[in-house]
Protein backbone atom coordinates (compact mmCIF):
# COMPACT_ATOMS: atom_id res chain seq x y z
CA UNK A 1 0.00 0.00 0.00
CA UNK A 2 2.80 2.20 0.97
CA UNK A 3 6.30 1.13 -0.92
CA UNK A 4 9.25 2.97 -0.24
CA UNK A 5 8.48 4.76 3.31
CA UNK A 6 11.45 5.22 4.70
CA UNK A 7 13.58 4.42 1.34
CA UNK A 8 15.41 7.97 1.59
CA UNK A 9 16.97 8.19 -1.69
CA UNK A 10 13.53 8.61 -3.38
CA UNK A 11 10.77 10.63 -1.64
CA UNK A 12 7.27 10.14 -2.97
CA UNK A 13 5.15 12.82 -4.65
CA UNK A 14 2.91 12.80 -1.71
CA UNK A 15 5.82 13.52 0.69
CA UNK A 16 6.91 16.13 -0.97
CA UNK A 17 3.12 17.83 -1.16
CA UNK A 18 2.83 16.96 2.38
CA UNK A 19 6.28 18.94 3.58
CA UNK A 20 5.31 21.84 1.37
CA UNK A 21 1.73 21.76 3.07
CA UNK A 22 2.97 23.51 6.42
CA UNK A 23 3.22 27.34 6.54
CA UNK A 24 6.15 27.35 8.53
CA UNK A 25 7.97 24.47 6.64
CA UNK A 26 7.07 26.59 3.27
CA UNK A 27 8.72 29.70 5.52
CA UNK A 28 11.65 27.72 6.58
CA UNK A 29 12.54 26.69 3.02
CA UNK A 30 12.18 30.40 1.73
CA UNK A 31 14.53 31.33 4.75
CA UNK A 32 17.21 28.68 3.48
CA UNK A 33 16.64 29.77 -0.14
CA UNK A 34 17.41 33.34 0.63
CA UNK A 35 20.16 32.72 3.02
CA UNK A 36 21.97 30.13 1.25
CA UNK A 37 22.44 27.67 3.85
CA UNK A 38 21.55 27.75 7.82
CA UNK A 39 21.32 25.60 11.33
CA UNK A 40 18.57 25.16 13.21
CA UNK A 41 19.76 28.00 15.59
CA UNK A 42 20.30 30.46 13.11
CA UNK A 43 16.63 29.38 11.80
CA UNK A 44 14.87 29.31 14.84
CA UNK A 45 16.21 33.51 15.69
CA UNK A 46 14.34 34.32 12.61
CA UNK A 47 11.68 32.32 12.99
CA UNK A 48 8.58 32.33 15.52
CA UNK A 49 9.15 28.41 16.61
CA UNK A 50 11.27 27.13 19.03
CA UNK A 51 14.74 25.73 17.62
CA UNK A 52 13.45 21.82 18.92
CA UNK A 53 10.47 22.85 16.17
CA UNK A 54 12.56 23.93 13.54
CA UNK A 55 14.55 20.85 14.04
CA UNK A 56 11.79 18.90 13.81
CA UNK A 57 10.76 20.51 10.42
CA UNK A 58 13.68 20.44 9.04
CA UNK A 59 13.51 16.58 9.27
CA UNK A 60 10.53 16.32 7.53
CA UNK A 61 11.73 18.73 4.61
CA UNK A 62 14.96 16.57 4.38
CA UNK A 63 13.20 12.93 4.39
CA UNK A 64 11.06 14.96 1.42
CA UNK A 65 14.32 15.53 -0.05
CA UNK A 66 13.86 19.35 0.12
CA UNK A 67 16.67 19.95 1.92
CA UNK A 68 20.32 18.52 2.60
CA UNK A 69 21.71 18.65 5.91
CA UNK A 70 25.61 18.51 7.04
CA UNK A 71 27.31 17.91 10.21
CA UNK A 72 29.69 21.14 10.85
CA UNK A 73 31.05 20.77 14.14
CA UNK A 74 28.20 20.76 17.12
CA UNK A 75 25.60 21.87 14.84
CA UNK A 76 23.98 20.79 11.33
CA UNK A 77 24.27 23.04 8.95
CA UNK A 78 21.35 22.99 5.93
CA UNK A 79 21.26 23.40 2.34
CA UNK A 80 18.05 23.67 -0.35
CA UNK A 81 17.54 20.82 -2.50
CA UNK A 82 16.21 23.01 -5.47
CA UNK A 83 16.02 19.49 -8.12
CA UNK A 84 12.90 18.20 -5.98
CA UNK A 85 11.37 21.31 -5.99
CA UNK A 86 11.85 21.76 -9.77
CA UNK A 87 10.53 18.18 -10.23
CA UNK A 88 7.29 18.67 -8.37
CA UNK A 89 6.89 22.08 -10.40
CA UNK A 90 7.38 20.85 -13.17
CA UNK A 91 5.25 17.70 -12.57
CA UNK A 92 2.09 20.46 -11.62
CA UNK A 93 2.77 22.32 -15.03
CA UNK A 94 2.46 19.02 -16.91
CA UNK A 95 -0.71 18.66 -14.96
CA UNK A 96 -1.80 22.24 -15.45
CA UNK A 97 -1.50 21.68 -19.04
CA UNK A 98 -3.17 18.85 -19.74
CA UNK A 99 -6.20 20.84 -17.94
CA UNK A 100 -5.44 23.72 -20.68
CA UNK A 101 -5.51 20.99 -23.60
CA UNK A 102 -8.60 19.94 -21.88
CA UNK A 103 -10.51 22.94 -21.22
CA UNK A 104 -9.67 23.68 -24.93
CA UNK A 105 -11.08 20.53 -26.07
CA UNK A 106 -14.46 21.62 -24.38
CA UNK A 107 -14.39 25.07 -25.35
CA UNK A 108 -14.31 23.40 -29.17
CA UNK A 109 -16.90 20.86 -28.49
CA UNK A 110 -19.04 23.65 -27.01
CA UNK A 111 -18.42 26.09 -29.85
CA UNK A 112 -18.35 23.47 -32.73
CA UNK A 113 -22.36 22.66 -31.36
CA UNK A 114 -22.97 26.06 -31.97
CA UNK A 115 -21.25 26.89 -35.28
CA UNK A 116 -22.61 23.59 -37.00
CA UNK A 117 -25.68 23.94 -35.58
CA UNK A 118 -26.21 20.61 -34.12
CA UNK A 119 -26.22 20.71 -30.67
CA UNK A 120 -27.22 17.69 -28.44
CA UNK A 121 -30.19 16.25 -27.57
CA UNK A 122 -30.77 13.82 -25.04
CA UNK B 1 1.38 29.30 -1.45
CA UNK B 2 0.61 25.52 -0.97
CA UNK B 3 0.94 24.25 -4.62
CA UNK B 4 -1.67 21.41 -3.55
CA UNK B 5 -4.17 22.62 -6.10
CA UNK B 6 -4.29 23.72 -9.74
CA UNK B 7 -6.70 26.16 -11.46
CA UNK B 8 -7.54 26.93 -14.82
CA UNK B 9 -10.10 28.76 -16.25
CA UNK B 10 -11.64 29.65 -20.29
CA UNK B 11 -14.04 31.93 -21.60
CA UNK B 12 -16.86 29.62 -24.14
CA UNK B 13 -18.48 31.22 -26.81
CA UNK B 14 -21.37 28.80 -25.69
CA UNK B 15 -24.19 28.82 -24.14
CA UNK B 16 -24.12 27.43 -20.32
CA UNK B 17 -26.29 24.49 -21.12
CA UNK B 18 -24.11 23.28 -23.73
CA UNK B 19 -21.07 23.49 -21.60
CA UNK B 20 -22.60 21.62 -18.99
CA UNK B 21 -23.43 18.57 -21.47
CA UNK B 22 -19.87 19.03 -22.80
CA UNK B 23 -18.34 18.91 -19.91
CA UNK B 24 -20.51 16.15 -18.08
CA UNK B 25 -21.98 13.74 -20.84
CA UNK B 26 -20.30 10.57 -21.20
CA UNK B 27 -20.37 11.29 -25.36
CA UNK B 28 -18.88 14.41 -24.95
CA UNK B 29 -16.15 13.50 -21.87
CA UNK B 30 -14.67 10.60 -24.01
CA UNK B 31 -13.50 13.09 -26.51
CA UNK B 32 -11.85 15.59 -24.35
CA UNK B 33 -10.92 13.50 -21.17
CA UNK B 34 -9.96 10.29 -23.05
CA UNK B 35 -10.20 9.59 -26.85
CA UNK B 36 -12.13 6.49 -27.16
CA UNK B 37 -15.07 6.10 -24.63
CA UNK B 38 -16.60 7.35 -21.28
CA UNK B 39 -18.86 6.11 -18.95
CA UNK B 40 -20.48 8.89 -16.18
CA UNK B 41 -23.62 7.94 -14.26
CA UNK B 42 -24.31 11.80 -13.24
CA UNK B 43 -25.07 11.32 -9.63
CA UNK B 44 -22.78 11.46 -6.72
CA UNK B 45 -21.45 7.85 -6.13
CA UNK B 46 -21.59 7.33 -9.46
CA UNK B 47 -18.96 5.70 -11.69
CA UNK B 48 -16.95 7.76 -13.57
CA UNK B 49 -14.77 6.23 -15.99
CA UNK B 50 -12.78 7.06 -18.60
CA UNK B 51 -10.74 5.04 -21.51
CA UNK B 52 -7.93 6.09 -23.91
CA UNK B 53 -6.66 3.64 -26.51
CA UNK B 54 -3.11 4.08 -25.89
CA UNK B 55 -3.22 4.50 -21.82
CA UNK B 56 -5.91 2.13 -20.68
CA UNK B 57 -8.60 3.21 -18.64
CA UNK B 58 -9.38 5.84 -15.92
CA UNK B 59 -11.22 4.70 -13.31
CA UNK B 60 -13.04 7.54 -10.43
CA UNK B 61 -16.63 8.19 -8.75
CA UNK B 62 -18.44 10.91 -9.13
CA UNK B 63 -18.85 13.46 -6.59
CA UNK B 64 -21.15 16.47 -6.86
CA UNK B 65 -23.83 17.29 -9.89
CA UNK B 66 -25.13 20.85 -9.49
CA UNK B 67 -26.55 21.77 -13.36
CA UNK B 68 -25.94 23.44 -14.68
CA UNK B 69 -23.26 25.27 -12.32
CA UNK B 70 -21.12 22.67 -10.11
CA UNK B 71 -19.79 18.92 -11.29
CA UNK B 72 -17.06 16.93 -9.76
CA UNK B 73 -15.52 13.63 -9.74
CA UNK B 74 -12.41 12.22 -7.73
CA UNK B 75 -10.34 9.81 -10.40
CA UNK B 76 -7.60 7.67 -9.23
CA UNK B 77 -3.80 7.64 -10.57
CA UNK B 78 -2.41 6.43 -12.49
CA UNK B 79 -4.26 5.63 -15.12
CA UNK B 80 -5.47 1.75 -14.67
CA UNK B 81 -5.64 1.55 -11.04
CA UNK B 82 -8.86 1.33 -8.88
CA UNK B 83 -10.28 4.05 -7.08
CA UNK B 84 -9.21 3.44 -3.27
CA UNK B 85 -7.61 5.76 -0.77
CA UNK B 86 -4.74 7.49 -0.91
CA UNK B 87 -4.37 7.21 -5.10
CA UNK B 88 -6.92 10.24 -6.01
CA UNK B 89 -7.59 13.74 -6.66
CA UNK B 90 -10.60 16.08 -6.67
CA UNK B 91 -11.51 17.84 -10.39
CA UNK B 92 -14.23 20.53 -9.63
CA UNK B 93 -15.83 22.28 -12.49
CA UNK B 94 -17.79 25.54 -11.92
CA UNK B 95 -19.81 27.17 -14.52
CA UNK B 96 -20.48 30.99 -14.65
CA UNK B 97 -22.65 32.90 -17.17
CA UNK B 98 -20.76 35.47 -19.38
CA UNK B 99 -22.60 37.72 -21.81
CA UNK B 100 -23.77 35.49 -23.77
CA UNK B 101 -21.16 32.89 -22.93
CA UNK B 102 -19.68 30.34 -20.16
CA UNK B 103 -16.68 31.21 -17.72
CA UNK B 104 -15.82 27.57 -17.35
CA UNK B 105 -13.25 27.02 -14.39
CA UNK B 106 -11.57 23.69 -12.59
CA UNK B 107 -9.50 22.72 -9.97
CA UNK B 108 -7.74 19.68 -9.59
CA UNK B 109 -6.68 19.49 -5.80
CA UNK B 110 -5.34 16.64 -3.64
CA UNK B 111 -1.93 15.82 -4.94
CA UNK B 112 -0.14 15.54 -1.57
CA UNK B 113 -2.46 12.83 -0.83
CA UNK B 114 -0.93 10.62 -3.36
CA UNK B 115 0.91 8.01 -2.62
CA UNK B 116 3.03 7.63 -6.02
CA UNK B 117 6.51 7.02 -6.58
CA UNK B 118 8.67 9.15 -8.31
CA UNK B 119 8.96 6.47 -10.85
CA UNK B 120 5.18 6.86 -11.20
CA UNK B 121 4.71 10.05 -11.23
CA UNK B 122 7.39 10.45 -14.49
CA UNK B 123 5.68 7.47 -16.30
CA UNK B 124 2.43 9.26 -15.81
CA UNK B 125 3.63 12.57 -16.73
CA UNK B 126 5.18 11.42 -19.90
CA UNK B 127 2.01 9.45 -20.81
CA UNK B 128 -0.02 12.57 -20.46
CA UNK B 129 2.40 14.85 -22.11
CA UNK B 130 2.16 12.56 -24.96
CA UNK B 131 -1.88 12.55 -25.12
CA UNK B 132 -1.19 16.41 -24.72
CA UNK B 133 0.49 16.60 -28.00
CA UNK B 134 -2.49 14.69 -29.80
CA UNK B 135 -4.89 16.97 -28.64
CA UNK B 136 -2.84 19.95 -29.55
CA UNK B 137 -2.76 18.38 -32.95
CA UNK B 138 -6.06 18.13 -33.58
CA UNK B 139 -7.16 21.40 -32.41
CA UNK B 140 -4.28 23.14 -34.91
CA UNK B 141 -6.36 20.15 -37.70
CA UNK B 142 -9.55 21.72 -36.29
CA UNK B 143 -8.11 25.93 -36.14
CA UNK B 144 -6.61 25.28 -39.86
CA UNK B 145 -10.10 23.08 -41.36
CA UNK B 146 -12.03 26.56 -39.79
CA UNK B 147 -9.51 28.83 -41.62
CA UNK B 148 -10.04 27.39 -44.99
Amino acid sequence: MMPGRGAATSPRADEVFAALADGTRWRLLETLAAQGDGTATTLAAVMPVSRVAVIKHLAVLDRAGLVRGRRRGREVRYVVRPERLEATARWLATVASEWDARLASIKRIAEEGRDEGRGTRD
Amino acid sequence: MVPDRIEREISIDAPIDRVWDVVTKAEHVGRWFGDVTAEIELRPGGRFTCTWAEHGTVHGVVERVEPPRAFAYRWARPVGAELEKGNSTLVEFTLAPEGSGTRLRVVESGFRDLDLTDEERAKYAEGNVQGWKQELDELAGYVVGQAA
